[in-house]
């Protein structure tokens, strides 16, 4: 049964869409566009502070991964519903449409155009990924760690971004993987990624995979760089077929295989 | 005016130790050789005298709703301030909002000894904000209120609660406080005076947590809570309201300390045809929804006997196609008569505020000689990114200078007004947590600097017309933040010239507040979860430590504790104290 509180009258005669039953099924309101503007300011009330007026996290995760990363319309809405335990999400007593309105304007600022990815040979793709890449990037939970997991980067990126990201990759470099020099006292100078900072302190990983902290005050200095760390990768470095093919290969990837996990 | 709903309530507190421990008692006969004042000697030989007898402090044979002469704390201790340093009995340590102890035992050259001496753990978490209390501490005992209609008694030697008081959430609780908090109680008497979510305000029996009385001030289903800490003054307990994104009326109350009655009520957003009332349309319920919150505690000068109040947002906060004028008397500080209630002065530091600029802060009361002349003002470092110094008697404005690097406006014209440079066509502006917020700034009078944490940030404002639901946010708009754009810093200020004597950064917006002490440190914290201190002077950072959360909200207090100055800080889910090591000289 539906208790009628006024916020679902309210909400009743806002959206077009009948009332869900119960909270299994799926969606009611995905493409509704009220309901999606109405789920944005009710996510710009709730969840802007942790996560962001864009959902791409502040203090909170970025959310609009959530549906790349393999999550489902029913899995947002009960995380939503019940919070994380053990975490400072709460769990939220709001009616379940309100609720579904949220998860609606979430998934539509999340959705990635189409990979529309018609030419190279996922093949040759995978053979330069395994001989230019691994050194920094994995798959499926093998290769480098120092640059971001490529395992469904496809779904989470336009074409026109990995583009970008591969031949210019210091033009927008994430959080988590900002190149830093911290020079020690004795004058080593070491490359790294900065994963965390305070104040007083830094914490990266080297580029020998090393996870490492810093007291500032012993160092000689932190110098953050301008440049990734990853080359760029020009046409005279990757062909334009050979770009074609590697993300032929990486519009394959769907995520680590199940059964190994 | 009389207030309704007062009802007795015995359910809250949990008691957790019935037995009073050995120390406490120590503390008294501690209190007697260094620091008891002879008037009080009279009351602090029959708390000895029955102490022999059984613990008198936890036992609540009766509970007597009646204030006892000579019993705990009076309106004259609370006057004055920090003179007895084995307490801290009001929001900011004294009702100036200066934040500045007069204690020395810790100083530049030795606070780098600083260690813990207890985490207390409150075991609830808060969505998406801080710990933003100050404790009270009378008598060993510190009072501290938390997240979720929290409260506790610990013992300030061991961080052992003595109770707990906890009042149910309601399931249908509008968050109208935009986040469970509490910044602290008010005392007075034997009695703590706590605000509550569900805006109400409730006088608890200090030694056992139990409620004495109880009442509402207004309706939270439609937005009203309630966050501050009230401010005790000489027979009435003064508080406001939080809500203000919410389609609410703020206000400031005065209630009897005894009965809970009220006595009086300042609306801080006029009824039609009043005074202020011209500077909205006349056709609408813009008055009755106009926000204007008063959701932290204000100062007061006993001898003008005027209150200085800070006031929030318009409502809606971003949306303000409905609601044309300067929309008095929101984010402003207003001058009220504590007699009466009535308004003396005002001034609005943002006029049609369409970014959430609250002017909640802390007004920072203080004695200046400026031009030959000693003025009475009182200081305030604004959301919106300016420093201003105003006469407390008449509300002139003495300076107004940005503290931060805002292009939003540079200046303040000769109509008081703030000359806008960029409404936001011209690039990002500060986000709507400002250039800083409530966390409560310090003022050190001998160096006539004033320390606050600034926020340096790049925000976009998409307005949208909100749905006006009771119970519902009615901010009216999305905002953009760009993270890459945005450190915090802090800083001091010279009071005389608004100029900029030093900073020290952080790598993120702050929302950690300050404290100073006249052995010339400031103490601080920062978004990553350390509490530092730094030489008032330069702003040299001489001492830091990781608490493992953000500091948000919250800024220190100090006390003497068995001839050991203690600092204590919120954070997190924790309350962390800190002294110099016992063989310290």
């Amino acid at each position: 049964m539906v208790r009628l509180t006024s916020t679902r009258v309210f909400l009743i005669l806002l959206f077009s869409a009948p009332l869900p039953t119960n909270a299994q099924t799926g969606n009611p309101y995905e493409t509704d566009p009220r309901a999606i503007r109405a789920g944005g300011a009710l996510f710009g009330a709730r969840c802007a502070q942790c996560h962001g007026g864009d959902a791409k996290g502040i203090t909170g995760p970025d959310l609009t991964l959530l549906w790349a990363s393999g999550a489902s319309d029913d899995r947002v809405f009960q995380t939503i519903q019940t919070g994380v335990s053990g975490s400072i999400m709460p769990s939220s007593a709001a009616p379940d449409l309100e609720i579904w309105a949220m998860v609606a304007y979430v998934k539509s600022i999340s959705t990635v155009p189409e990979f529309d990815n018609d030419r190279g040979d996922a093949g040759r793709g995978e053979e330069i990924f395994s001989t230019t890449c691994t050194r920094c990037h994995s798959v499926n939970g093998a290769g480098g760690r120092l640059g971001p997991d490529l395992s469904r980067i496809a779904t989470i990126r336009s074409r026109d971004m990995l583009i970008r990201s591969i031949r210019d990759p210091s033009a927008s470099m994430a959080v988590g993987y900002r190149p830093v020099t911290v020079v020690t006292r004795d004058g080593e100078r070491v490359r790294a990624v900065t994963k965390g900072e305070d104040a007083f302190s830094i914490q990266i990983l080297d580029m020998r995979g090393r996870l490492q902290g810093y007291v500032k005050a012993d160092v000689r200095e932190v110098i953050r760089e301008e440049r990734s760390l990853m080359r760029q990768f020009g046409p005279d470095r990757l062909s334009d077929e050979e770009l074609d093919d590697l993300l032929q290969y990486l519009s394959t990837l769907r995520g680590a295989d199940s059964d190994r996990l | 005016m009389i207030c309704c709903n007062i009802s007795a309530h015995y359910a809250g507190p949990i008691p957790i130790a019935f037995e009073i421990p050995i120390a406490v008692g120590g503390g008294y006969v501690m209190l007697l050789r260094k620091f008891a004042l002879l008037r009080r000697l009279a009351a602090v030989i029959a708390l000895l005298a029955s102490s022999t007898l059984g613990p008198p402090q936890l036992v609540a044979q009766n509970v007597d709703t009646s204030i006892a002469p000579d019993a705990g704390v009076t309106y004259e201790d609370i006057l004055q301030g920090l003179d007895d340093p084995t307490r801290w009995l009001t929001f900011s340590g004294d009702y100036s909002g200066q934040r500045h102890s007069p204690l020395s035992q810790i100083t530049p050259e030795n606070v780098h000894r600083l260690v813990p001496q207890f985490t207390f753990q409150t075991g609830t978490t808060t969505r998406g904000r801080g710990f933003e209390t100050t404790p009270l501490v009378l008598d060993g005992v510190l009072y501290v209120t938390g997240s979720n209609n929290f409260a506790w008694a610990i013992d300030a030697r061991t961080g052992r609660p003595f109770w707990e008081y906890r009042r149910d959430l309601p399931d249908d609780l509008t968050y109208g406080a935009s986040a469970p908090v509490n910044r602290g109680f008010g005392m007075l008497g034997d009695r703590l005076f706590m605000v509550t979510l569900d805006a109400h305000l409730l006088a608890l029996d200090r030694t056992t947590g139990s409620v004495l009385w109880e009442i509402e001030l207004a309706d939270y289903h439609v937005g009203y809570a309630a966050t501050l800490a009230p401010l005790v003054i000489d027979g009435k307990v003064i508080v406001g309201n939080s809500g203000g994104e919410y389609p609410t009326r703020g206000f400031i109350d005065a209630y009897d300390p005894e009965t809970g009655e009220r006595i009086w009520r300042f609306y801080t957003i006029p009824g039609p045809g009043e005074p202020g009332s011209e500077t909205w349309p006349q056709d609408g319920d813009n008055l009755a929804r106009g926000g204007g919150a008063t959701w932290m505690t204000g100062s007061y000068d006993p001898d003008l006997n005027l209150l200085y109040w800070g006031t929030g947002n318009p409502n809606p906060d971003y949306y303000d196609e409905d609601r044309e004028g300067a929309n008095l008397y929101s984010n402003s500080i207003v001058a009220i008569d504590a007699d009466t209630g009535t308004l003396r002065w005002h001034y609005q530091f943002t006029p049609h505020d369409t970014h959430d600029w609250d002017a909640n802060q802390i007004p920072v009361l203080a004695d200046l000689m400026i031009e030959s002349e000693l003025r009475s003002v009182v200081m305030m470092a604004n959301r919106n990114g300016f420093f201003y110094v105003l006469d407390r008697t008449t509300g002139e404005l003495l300076l107004g200078k940005p503290f931060t690097d805002t292009t939003w406006a540079r200046e303040i014209g000769p109509d008081g007004r703030p000359i806008i440079l960029n409404d936001g066509s011209k690039g990002c502006l500060p986000e709507p947590w400002g250039g800083t917020n409530f966390m409560p700034p310090s003022f050190d009078p001998a160096l006539g600097m004033f320390f606050v944490t600034a926020r340096e940030s790049c925000a976009t404002f998409v307005p949208q017309e909100p749905e006006l639901i009771l119970g519902q946010n009615t901010s009216g708009g999305v905002i953009w933040i760009d993270r890459d754009q945005g450190y915090g810093a802090l800083r001091a200020i010279d009071v005389l010239t608004g100029e900029r004597m030093w900073e020290f950064r952080y790598p993120s917006p702050t929302m950690a507040g300050v404290m100073t002490t006249v052995s010339g440190l400031v103490f601080a914290g920062d978004h990553e979860g350390n509490f530092m201190a730094f030489d008032a002077r330069t702003g040299e950072n001489l001492w830091h430590y990781q608490t493992g959360s953000r500091i948000w909200g919250a800024a220190a207090m100090t006390h003497m504790l068995d001839d050991r100055q203690h600092v204590l800080i919120p954070s997190g889910t924790t309350l962390v104290a800190f002294a110099l090591p016992e063989d310290s000289p």
